[in-house]
C-alpha cells in the first residue's frame, strides 16, 4: 500500500483518493485496514476527496468505546463517496448525550447519531425461572427505555439515529433447553431484538448485529479479552464488517444506494454458453449440482428484483438465442420479463452499460455489474470508474454472498413504488414505442389520457417523497436532501407551502413522480425544492406543478416566485428549467448557483395535457 | 524464531503504528518514551503484533506487557515452545 504513499509524495492526491478508495473497497483485514486509515489521514491534510457526494456531521456515541471506531468508519463511509465530521462521546455516555438537551451531542446537531451499544447496555434483565408473561414485561421495559432515548435525542436534534441491536453470546448457561425458556440470555436477546424491530420509529435505523454476528460466528465477533481491557464491543477481526455495514446504513440515508443490477447472462446466470450450446445444453435448475448453485443465484436475484432494484441484461450473444434460453428453459426462476432492459448484442459492454443508463434515466453510479469474465469486468470498470463492479469467483455456489457482501442495495424504507418499479419501467418501455409510432408530440400525450393527483404532503406519502428527496440527482434544482422527520416539522408550518404528483396514464401508474416545497419571504415564495423522476420528462408536470404552485402561492400573499438552481454532477440536465417556464434571471453566483423570478401577476397558466384529479 | 527477526518485525509494526519512520525501540523503551503510546495504541499494538506473529496473548499478559523487551521475549518464549495460543 505504499503506492498510496508515493502517490502523496508525488503529490497525484485525486489518483491517491482513488486507490485509497478502491483498497478500502477491497481490504478485509483489520490491519490493513488501519493502515489504509493512516494514509487517508494524511491525505486528508492535502486535500478532500474530490469524489465525496456530501459531507455530514455524525455523531458516535458510547455504550462501549468509540474510538476505535472512529477512523475506520471515516474511511468507510469515504468508500461510499461521503465526507464527515465526527463528534465522539466516550464508553457509557450514551444515555446523557441523548436526554440531555445540551449535552455536547445535543449542540453539535448531529446529521446522524450511531449509538455503539452491546448487550450490557441492556437495562434489565429477567431473572432465572421468570415466566413468560413477566419476560414479555421485561421486554417492554428495554424497548422502551431504547425508544424514549432515541425520541429525546430526534426531539433535540432531528438526527436520525443508528441504533444497533444486540448480538447473542457464544455462551450458553442453559444449554439446549435455553431455546424454550423465556429467561434464558440468549433467547430474552432475541426476543429484545425483534420487539426492537417491530417498534423502533422510521428515524431509527437498525444496525442488525445479532445477524452481522452470526454471519461472522459468535465466536469470532466478540472477544473478551478486549472488552476487559479496552471495552471493545466487536474484535478486531470484525471491525471493519461492523463499520461497513454500519456506513452503508448512514450512506442509505443519504442516497447512496444503487438501482440495478447489470447482469451478464453465460456462465453469469447459468452454465455454459447459450449461443454453442443451445438453450436445452445450459446447465440450470434441479438434478445437477452447478445447476442448482446457478438457480439459486437466480432465485437471489429475484429477491432483489422484488424489493425494487431493477435487473438488466448485458451480455455477447445474438439476441434471439439469448430470449430463446428464457423460453425454452421455463424451469429458469428469472423471466424475460423480469428484466427492464435487455442488452444482447455485440456491442462493447461499456456502450451497452452507458445506454441502459440513459434508457432508466439513472446515473451510471447507480449501477452495479456482474459479470463471471474477470477481463469484461476490467474493461468496464476502467471505461466506467463510477460503476460497482462485483468480484466474482469461479464458483457459482460463491455468486449470492460476493453481490450481497457488496451490499450496495443498503435501504432504509421500502415504499410500495420500490415493490412495482420493473413494471413501471416495462409500462414506460411501451409509452416509448407508442411515441415511436404517433409522428406529432402533442397527439402522442394526448394520447396517453393522463391524470394526475396534485396535494399537499401528507403522511401516507410520506416514505416516498423522503426517498425521491433523497434518491434523485439529476431533474433536482437544488438537491436539499431532507430526513423524514426535517419533512413532517415543514408540513406543519404555514408559510410552507409543499406539493406532490402522482400520475397515472392509460398504461398504467407512474406513481409518486414530483415533490415541490418553498417558503414564503416576505412577499416572495422562495422555491427550496423542485424535484421530479426522469421517468415522466417532457410530460407537462413540470407546467402542471408550476400552474398548481402559482395558484397556491397567490392565497399565501405571493408576489413572485424565486427559483434557485444549484448545479451538481448530475443536474445539468435542469440548468434552464426556470427558464422554459418563463421565469426571469436575477443573476448567477460565483459557485455557478443562479437565481431567477417569476411574476405572478402577469403569470399565464400553461396548457397542459394532463387531467388534475382528486384521486385516479 | 530468531529473536533478530522478532525485533526486526517489531520494529516495523512500532514504526506503522506511531507513524514514525525512524522511531527506534530497544528493550528498555517504555510507554514513556514514545509520543503517543497511549492505552488505545498499545491495544492497537497488541492486535497487530497477534496478527504478525499468529499467536495470542492472555488477558492477564497483556495488561504487564509494560516494556518493548518484555514483548520480545514474550512472543520469543511463546513461538519457541509451540504455544502460539498461550494455552
Amino acid at each position: 500500500m505504499s503506492f498510496i504513499g508515493n502517490l502523496i509524495e508525488t503529490q497525484d492526491y485525486s489518483a491517491a483518493w482513488e486507490a485509497l478508495i478502491d483498497q478500502a473497497r477491497r481490504v478485509q483485514g483489520y490491519t490493513e485496514f488501519v493502515s489504509l486509515c493512516r494514509w487517508r489521514e494524511k491525505l486528508a491534510k492535502k486535500t478532500a476527496n474530490p469524489n465525496r457526494r456530501k459531507s455530514i456531521k455524525i455523531a458516535l456515541l458510547g455504550g462501549a468505546t468509540t474510538e476505535m471506531m472512529e477512523a475506520p468508519l471515516v474511511l468507510a463511509l469515504e468508500a461510499l463517496e461521503l465526507g464527515c465530521e465526527v463528534l465522539r462521546s466516550d464508553y457509557n455516555t450514551f444515555a446523557h448525550e441523548m436526554l440531555d438537551p445540551r449535552s455536547a451531542t445535543a449542540v453539535f446537531k448531529p446529521d446522524v447519531a450511531i449509538v455503539i451499544s452491546c448487550p450490557v447496555n441492556i437495562p434489565s434483565w429477567p431473572k432465572a425461572g421468570d415466566g413468560l408473561e413477566r419476560v414479555r414485561q421485561i421486554t417492554d421495559e428495554v424497548c422502551r427505555y431504547w425508544m424514549d432515548l432515541c425520541a429525546k435525542l430526534h426531539e433535540h436534534t432531528y438526527c436520525e439515529v443508528v441504533l444497533n441491536n444486540f448480538h447473542p453470546f457464544a455462551t450458553a448457561p442453559l444449554g439446549n433447553l435455553g431455546a424454550k425458556l423465556p429467561w434464558d440470555t440468549n433467547n430474552f436477546i432475541r426476543r429484545v431484538n425483534r420487539e426492537l424491530g417491530d417498534r423502533l420509529p422510521s428515524y431509527v435505523h437498525v444496525n442488525d448485529v445479532e445477524s452481522l454476528s452470526g454471519k461472522y460466528g459468535l465466536m469470532e465477533w466478540f472477544d473478551p479479552r478486549y472488552w476487559y481491557h479496552a471495552k471493545q464491543p466487536v474484535s478486531f477481526d470484525c471491525l471493519v464488517p461492523y463499520v461497513r455495514n454500519t456506513a452503508r446504513i448512514v450512506a442509505a440515508l443519504f442516497g447512496g444506494s444503487a438501482k440495478c443490477l447489470v447482469l451478464d447472462l453465460d456462465n453469469t446466470l447459468w452454465g455454459g454458453v447459450v449461443g454453442d450450446e443451445g438453450p436445452e445444453g445450459l446447465v440450470i435448475g434441479e438434478g445437477d449440482p452447478v445447476g442448482e448453485a446457478f438457480k439459486a443465484f437466480q432465485e437471489y436475484l429475484l429477491k432483489l428484483k422484488e424489493r425494487g432494484v431493477m435487473l438488466a441484461v448485458c451480455s455477447k450473444n445474438e439476441e434471439t438465442n439469448a430470449l430463446a434460453a428464457f423460453e425454452k428453459r421455463p424451469e429458469m426462476p428469472l423471466k424475460r420479463d423480469d428484466f427492464v432492459a435487455f442488452k444482447a448484442n455485440w456491442l462493447p459492454k461499456p456502450d451497452n452499460i452507458t445506454a441502459i443508463a440513459a434508457e432508466l434515466n439513472i446515473g451510471v453510479n447507480a449501477l452495479v455489474f456482474v459479470d463471471d469474465n474477470p477481463a469484461e469486468r476490467e474493461h468496464v470498470r476502467r471505461c466506467l470508474p463510477e460503476i460497482k463492479v462485483v468480484e466474482l469467483s469461479e464458483d457459482p455456489a460463491d455468486y449470492p454472498r460476493l453481490l450481497d457482501e457488496v451490499g450496495m442495495f443498503e435501504t432504509t424504507a421500502l415504499s410500495e413504488e420500490d415493490q412495482e418499479r420493473t413494471q413501471k419501467y416495462q409500462e414506460n418501455a411501451l409509452r416509448v414505442r407508442l411515441q415511436e409510432s404517433i409522428a406529432d408530440y402533442g397527439a402522442y400525450l394526448a394520447s396517453l389520457q393522463q391524470r394526475a393527483v396534485l396535494r399537499p404532503f401528507d403522511e401516507v406519502q410520506l416514505d416516498r417523497i423522503t426517498q425521491l428527496i433523497n434518491k434523485t440527482n439529476q431533474f433536482n434544482l437544488t438537491t436539499l436532501r431532507q430526513s423524514r422527520s426535517q419533512l413532517e416539522a415543514l408540513m406543519e408550518k404555514a408559510e410552507v407551502l409543499t406539493a406532490y404528483v402522482r400520475l397515472a396514464d392509460r398504461f398504467g401508474d407512474n406513481g409518486l413522480i414530483s415533490v415541490f416545497f418553498g417558503h414564503m419571504a416576505g412577499e416572495e415564495l422562495w422555491i427550496d425544492e423542485w424535484l421530479m423522476s426522469c421517468r415522466v420528462l417532457q410530460r407537462g408536470v413540470e407546467q402542471l406543478l408550476c400552474n398548481y404552485v402559482t395558484e397556491k402561492g397567490r392565497v399565501l400573499g405571493a408576489s413572485s416566485l424565486h427559483g434557485v438552481y444549484i448545479p451538481t454532477a448530475a443536474n445539468k440536465l435542469v440548468c434552464d428549467h426556470y427558464r422554459s417556464l418563463g421565469f426571469v434571471t436575477l443573476g448567477g453566483e460565483a459557485n455557478g448557483t443562479s437565481h431567477w423570478s417569476l411574476d405572478l401577476a402577469s403569470y399565464q397558466p400553461f396548457n397542459v395535457e394532463i387531467t388534475s384529479v382528486e384521486e385516479y | 524464531m530468531e529473536k533478530t527477526t522478532i525485533w526486526e518485525t517489531c520494529t516495523r509494526i512500532f514504526r506503522e503504528t506511531f507513524g514514525d519512520a525512524g522511531l527506534s525501540i530497544g528493550p528498555e523503551t517504555t510507554a514513556s518514551d514514545i509520543d503517543g503510546w497511549d492505552s488505545l495504541k498499545h491495544i492497537q499494538l497488541l492486535v497487530t503484533l497477534e496478527k504478525a506473529f499468529s499467536m495470542r496473548f492472555n488477558t492477564g499478559e497483556m495488561a504487564g506487557l509494560a516494556n518493548v523487551g518484555e514483548m520480545v521475549e514474550l512472543i520469543a518464549k511463546r513461538t519457541a515452545t509451540g504455544n502460539a495460543k498461550g494455552r
